[in-house]
Parts: C-alpha cells; structure tokens; sequence
C-alpha cells in the first residue's frame, strides 16, 4: 500500500519567531527520509505540527492525498502518524503487552480485560521483530534500547499506521543496539510506512536514509538523495556556508607578542604547583580529563578559589585578586563552564546581564546607574556578538544556548580585559553558534587579547590553540606546540598513569 | 496613552492586576460590613498602623529578593523604642538618642549578616536568633518595665500631623520612594536582584555578594529602629512586649506584592499594595469584631493565599520560558 505525506506551505509562529515559514514537500512509503538542520531550524515544530501537537497557522498537510487537522497527538496516532521521541513515552511499571495494547487492550462481551489474548498478540509482534523479551515483562525491566522498541512496536500494532518519525532515537543507544533499531527501521520501510528520521549523526544519516530534507531557520532548504551529495555539502546547506574546514578557515594571521600572564606555582585547594605562560595575541589551550584542574587553575587565578600559594605576574607587575571583581579590574575576565549555574544571570533582561560587570562605570558616586550608558552598552554588546534577541529587556533564559553565552562573552568584553579566560565556551551550543565563537576567539587574540581555551574537544583545542597544556590529575602534565599537537598525544598526556593514581588513593 | 500604560504597569510591577482586585474585594467587603471603614479617620487609622509595617516591608524586599529573610524585626523594633525612650529619660536629646537607636539597628543588622556569611547560616534560622536574643535585651535594658517618654520632642513626633496626615505616615511614603528608587535606578539595586537570582554567577560577574547581603541586613536594622521609635513615640512609651509578629506581617505584606520567597524577583511598587492589602485585612478584622483568637487564623489564611499566588506565579514565569524557549529550540 502506497502512503504519502505533503507539506503544503506550512507556517508557523511563536512569539516573536517564526519557526516555520511556508513549507512544503512531500514524502512516501519505502523512503527513510531524514530531517537535517541545526538546533531551531524547525525540525521538532514540524514534527509536532504533523502529529496535532501544534497547531499549523498557514498552510496543510495531507496523508495518502487527504487533507488533515489533528487537534492533538491522540487524533494523530489514530491515524497512524506516531512520533518516537528521546525520552520514554511508556509506563515502566505496565508489562510489554500492556504498553503496546495501551488503552486498547482486548476485552470480553462484559467489558473484562483479556490479558492472555493481549499477550499472544504482542508475541506476535515481537517474534514478528526478532526480539529477545517476553510479552509479560515489566517495561522497567528492559533496557532503554528495547523500551524503545516497546514503544515502536506500540506504533506498529495500529493496522493504520502510516507514518513514524524517529526524533534523535539513537543518542542513548550502543552500536549494536542501534544495529537493531535499523533492522526494524528497515522492516518498517519494506512494508510501505513512511519513516522521518530526525538525527544529527551524519554516519546514521547515510546508513540508514534514502533522502535528507534539510532545513534552515524554518525554512526547508531543499531534499536531496542521500549519498549523491558530501557531507561537507550537507553541512553547508543546513548552515548556509562552508564549514566543512572550519577550523583551516580562521582568520589566525597575527603575531604573538610579549609575555603577558605569567602564573608561578600555584595550588589551592584543587590544584597542585601550577606553572605557566601566557603571550600577548595567544591563544592557549587546556587540555585533559574533567576533573583534571583545569577549571579549578583558572578560578584560584581569578579569586574564586583560594588561592593558597604562587603569585600572577600580568605584564610584568604582580597581581593579586582575591576575588573575581579583583581579577576584572586586573583585566583577568572567565566565562565558566557552567552557562546556566555560573554564566548567566537568569531572573535578569539581556541588556542586565551584558552590563552586570559595568555596574561600576554606569554609576555615579551615589551608584545611580545611568539608563543611557546602559542602553547603549547593551545594544553595543548584541550587535558586537550578533546576540539575537527580540529586544534588549528580554529575560536572558528566553535565548538559545549559544546567544546566552554570547551575552557574557559581551560581558565580560566590555570590560575591556587583557585575559580572556573560556571554560568550555562552546559545549551544548549548535554548529552554526560554534563557529561563530571560534571566529570571535580568534578576532581576540588578533587584538592583542590572551585567550585561554579550556575545552575537553580535541578537534576545537587542537584547532584553535596556538599552544597547549595539558592537565592531569591537579598538575600540568605536558605542553605541546600547534603544530605537534594530535589527538592521541593529547590524550596520552592527559590520561592518568598507574602512580598518580596511587598516589591519590594515599 | 499607551506609553503611560507601560510606564505604570513597570512601575507596579506588572502583574499586579490580582493583588489590587483583592484589595478592592477587601475593602468593598468591609464597607459592607461597618460603613465606617471607609471614613477618613479609619483611613489615616489604616495608614498609621501600616506605617511601622512598612518599613519593615521594605526591608525584607530587599532581604527577600537577595534571597535572605529576616525574623528579627518584632524585636528589634520593641528594643529600638525602649532604647530610645530610656536614652531619652537619662537626659540624652532626643536626635543623639535617635541616631544612637539607628546605630544599634545597624549593628544588629551586621550581627545577622555575620552569622548569614560567615557561619553560613540560613536567614530564616540566624534571624531566629536573634529575634530571641534581642527580645531578651529589650526586657533587659528596662528591668521589664515599659518606660514612660516625658521629652517634649520625642511625643511631638507621635503627634505631628502634616496636611492632616501623621508624620509616621509621611516617613514610611518617603522611605517607601527613596528605598524603591535605590532598588530600581542603582547599582546596589541592580545587585540584590542578581545575587538573589544566582548568588554564584553574580560572585562570578564581579560582583561582591557578602557586601550586598550586609548592606541589606544594615538596612533592615535601620528601618527597624526608626519604625520602632516612631511606635514609641505614638504609644508614649517604650514597651519591651511590642510588636510580636511584626515581621509576619511585613513577610505576609512582601509576598502579596510579588516578590518572590525563592529570591531575584519583585518591586517595590507591589510592597506597597502588598502593605495596604494586609493593613485594611487587619483593621478590617477588628472592626467588624472578629475574635482576636481567630484573626491568627485568618492571618495565616491570607499568608497561606499569598504563598500560592508566589507559587502560581513562579508557575506562570516558568510557563512563558517555556513558550519562549520552545520557539529557540
């Protein structure tokens, strides 16, 4: 049986945004179609649009050539368009039988539940799957890989079903596990549904899709036959230009200067005798294992730790601070690992968490802040940063990730600092925002700026850094140069040997 | 017009619309009970008894959108008055005896901002001590005895009326502009909400948290000690047992007006609202002869009903993140 899906100038707005604008295409039975875009392209909106979850304000879809309006994902699944999100949508404490029959289970004349005809069928289905579990198992009690096939099998026991939309199905599975799920996939396709297949795994992507419909801001850039086009093509579709060579194409033509940050010995109470140079126009890197002292050597030189021995030398001059408002008007500036817990300010607009480390120079002696050098500070710092936001007075929390962390990257350079200190600067950010951030790091150090890289992706360090050190175990354990620096150096370096680990046990 | 609109609306603080419609309901069910409530006199009564609750209000605005609190003001206010009446009765003129209150309300201040930083107590627990403690020293420095005020100076200030309204009044309007103007055009203001939001993203930010929360609690104490010579000075005297509770109703007072118990949120615009609401409760209460008994009840009712608004609106600021974030994600 042939079934088909069409997008028909779908549109739609939240607030300020539009996540989708006047899509259109069309999909059908036998094709695994995979949906590709970065984070807020409108991959999930129209996933729940398909499925009722959200309602269309322009624009239809049919199924199988029908105009339909689902209200809500109930009326969806009636019928036959089921979505597989990311977490669970099962009861853990119900058996395999009853998750699938779920609200459907079969009953006699009196209206009793007949659980022996629920579990022969459900045995059909799984046998029907080629799986290990049995129909009266506690859902609780299988692994994540087979409660999602619980769930898929729950789609699969509709005699309607149509369509089933896989929203990034293998971030929690292993190898072999998503060897299965692909099994079933395959399966799914050979008996006509129509399988979306939303992932971020490009080696996913070309394993198990036929077409990839890419997506850009809402829009739906275009399909293509999966496999005709290179990855590298791929990506540049989904973020509008090439990053395929992302790194080869910084701009890093500027001369490393004289001597800057100078850090002697210190310890605290997470690091131990921490020595190190930094130059004017460098970019330095921090390599090694979470938890190796990394963070903890940058917060004992800015003051958030304290710092129990060693002196910071900048420019030559010894400095001292004995907290992070000290090291700012050293002109030593961090933007932490932690954007949510340590970055932001969340109860706060845009505008206040960009000028929050300027409260100083926007107020007079009676620390009256003057509303005009704020304003103009704020849309400073977001046009600098390219923050998008709606409006400056927006509350921060409302912005993406990336755009959050553009703010105290403003942040902090309106403070006009001399070290710029970034722990982890790019993690849960999307592609686009990442490179947008190398981009800035570099345009630092051209500046004459010493930026510390802390990262724990190899490629970024290794793509960024003009030098790095690599920590292990609350010490520096090795320095490489840029041109010496591969991943598995890297890691040697930074993986702990057998007498550190003594050592720390004692 | 539609400028003006928004300008009030950030004045009030936005979402204030529930809390005026209750104390429209509040004085709308009183006036139907005793007609009398809506007469000038009870008014300026109404207005009167707020005043000492309104300066502790503004205190715990700004404890509570720090994310600290404060228990000690009942006491703190009753040894304020009784230090002040007895500093006065030794001789000493009625401004240095003021300025001397002040002095040891700062100081209390400090002491529950020391436990706060440096012991790294809860307010709410460091507070109760001192709530106790100083209670303790306002029986003490008078032997237990309320002392009677005689200085000429000191009476006038309980009886000094302006345009028809009592000079407490006026205190506690101009404390109100000043403090509210601190926690919105300044930078120690700006501070309090981010400390309050994220203690450690503000420590981070440059910002100095310990200072912020002394500042606050120094505050408070003064606001107490005005609040509390003021009581005195309209009662002619300073009584070791007053002002039991105070702080519950200031905290009740806070809470109705938006800000938020988990810190980082509020105005003080909605204090003030919040202030009147609970003051025409508690006239109200006592007009209408309801039982002393069950007006705790009925206090704590209401403290219950602005706990759940906070709730609700905690909710409700969740929600639109949500939306608002859905739509970046």
């Amino acid at each position: 049986m042939e079934n088909t899906v069409e997008f028909r100038n779908i549109t739609k707005y939240f607030p300020g945004v539009k996540a989708l604008d006047h899509v259109s295409f069309f999909a059908r039975s036998g094709e695994v179609l995979a949906f590709l875009g970065e984070n807020g392209a409108g991959k999930s909106t129209l996933l729940k649009t398909l499925n009722g979850d959200y309602q269309p304000d322009e624009g239809e879809y049919l199924i199988n050539g029908k105009a339909a309006h689902f209200q809500n994902p109930h009326e969806a699944i009636e019928a036959g368009i089921s979505v597989i999100y990311q977490e669970r949508q099962i009861l853990m404490e119900l058996s395999v039988a009853e998750n699938i029959y779920l609200g459907r289970m079969p009953v006699n004349k009196l209206g009793v539940i007949n659980t022996r005809k629920a579990n022969e069928m459900a045995a059909a289905i799984i046998r029907d799957f080629g799986l290990p579990i049995h129909p009266t198992e506690k859902v609780k009690d299988l692994s994540i890989a087979y409660q999602q096939m619980v769930e898929i099998m729950k789609a699969y026991s509709r005699e309607n079903l149509k369509v089933i939309c896989f929203d990034e199905p293998t971030a929690s599975l292993s190898d072999s596990e998503i060897d299965s799920l692909f099994k079933v996939i395959r399966k799914l396709k050979s008996e006509g549904k129509i399988i979306i297949y939303v992932s971020h795994r490009m080696q996913e992507i070309r394993e198990i899709t036929d077409k990839v419909a890419i997506f850009k801001d809402g829009c739906y850039v275009d399909t293509v036959v999966t496999g005709e086009v290179s990855e590298a093509e791929l990506i540049k579709m989904m973020v509008g230009r090439d990053i395929g060579d992302i790194y080869d194409a910084l701009d890093r033509s500027k001369e490393i200067g004289e001597v800057l940050l100078e850090v002697k010995h210190i310890s605290s109470n997470y690091v131990d005798d921490v020595s190190f140079t930094l130059h004017k126009g460098e970019v330095l890197g921090f390599s090694g294992l979470v938890g190796a002292g990394r963070t903890e050597t940058m917060r004992a030189i800015i003051g958030a730790d304290k710092m129990i021995s060693g002196e910071v030398y900048l420019e030559g001059k010894k400095i001292v601070s004995h907290s992070p408002h000290d090291a700012m008007q050293n002109g030593i500036v961090l933007v932490p690992e932690d954007r949510k817990t340590q970055g932001i300010l969340g109860n706060l607009s845009v505008a206040d968490n960009i000028n929050i480390a300027l409260l100083d120079q926007h107020s007079d002696k009676l620390g009256i802040l003057r509303k005009s050098e704020e304003v103009r500070d704020a849309a400073k710092g977001i046009e600098d940063f390219r923050i998008k936001t709606p409006s400056p007075d927006k509350k921060i929390m409302e912005l993406s990730g990336g755009n959050q962390q553009k703010c105290v990257v403003a942040r902090w350079m309106g403070t006009d600092p001399k070290v710029l200190i970034l722990d982890e600067p790019t993690k849960g950010i999307d592609v686009g925002a990442k490179s947008e951030f190398y981009h800035m790091i570099c345009e630092f150090a051209k500046k004459g700026l010493g930026v510390i890289l802390i990262s724990s992706e190899l490629p970024e360090v290794i793509g960024l850094s003009d030098r790095i050190i690599v920590m292990r175990s609350r010490k520096i354990s090795g320095e490489v140069m840029r041109k010496d620096a591969t991943e598995p150096k890297l890691l040697a370096l930074g993986m702990m040997d057998s007498d550190l680990i003594e050592e720390k046990e004692d | 017009m539609e400028k003006d609109k928004t300008k009030l609306r950030k004045l009030i603080g936005g979402d204030k619309l529930i809390l005026i419609a209750a104390i429209v309901v509040v004085f709308a069910l009183f006036t139907t009970l005793n007609k009398n409530f809506l007469s000038t006199t009870n008014l300026v009564n109404i207005l009167v008894a707020a005043s000492l609750v309104g300066l502790v209000a503004i205190g715990h605005t700004y404890l509570i959108i720090a994310g600290q609190n404060d228990l000690s003001p009942g006491s703190l206010a009753a040894f304020s008055g009784v230090l002040a009446a007895l500093l006065v009765s030794k001789g000493v003129n009625f401004f240095a005896a003021l300025v001397i209150t002040i002095i040891a309300g700062a100081l209390v201040g400090i002491l529950n901002a020391l436990m706060v930083n440096k012991i790294h107590l809860e307010a709410f627990i460091a507070t109760l001590v001192t709530q106790s403690v100083i209670r303790g020293f306002a029986y003490i420095i008078c032997g237990g005895k309320p002392i009677a005020i005689s200085n000429k100076t000191f009476i006038t200030i309980g009886k000094l009326r302006m345009a028809g309204i009592p000079f407490s009044v006026w205190i506690m309007l101009a404390a109100i502009a000043i403090s509210g103007f601190i926690l919105a055009k300044t930078k120690f203001g700006r501070s309090i909400y981010a400390i309050g939001g994220n203690r450690d993203a503000a420590r981070l930010a440059g910002l100095n948290p310990e200072r912020i929360v002394i500042t606050s609690f120094v505050m408070m104490g003064i606001m107490c000690a005005i609040g509390g010579t003021i009581f005195a000075a309209r009662m002619n005297s300073g009584q070791p047992a007053a002002n039991v509770n105070l702080e519950f109703d200031a905290i009740t007072a806070v809470i109705l007006g938006g800000v938020s118990f988990t810190g980082g949120v509020g105005s003080m615009g909605g204090t003030i609202l919040g202030v009147i609401l609970i003051q025409a409760f508690n006239t109200g209460l006592t007009m209408v002869n309801v039982p002393s008994f069950w007006q705790y009840v009925a206090k704590g009712l209401l403290l219950l009903f602005a706990l759940s608004s906070d709730f609700l609106r905690k909710k409700n600021r969740e929600k639109k993140l949500l939306e608002a974030s859905k739509k970046n994600g």
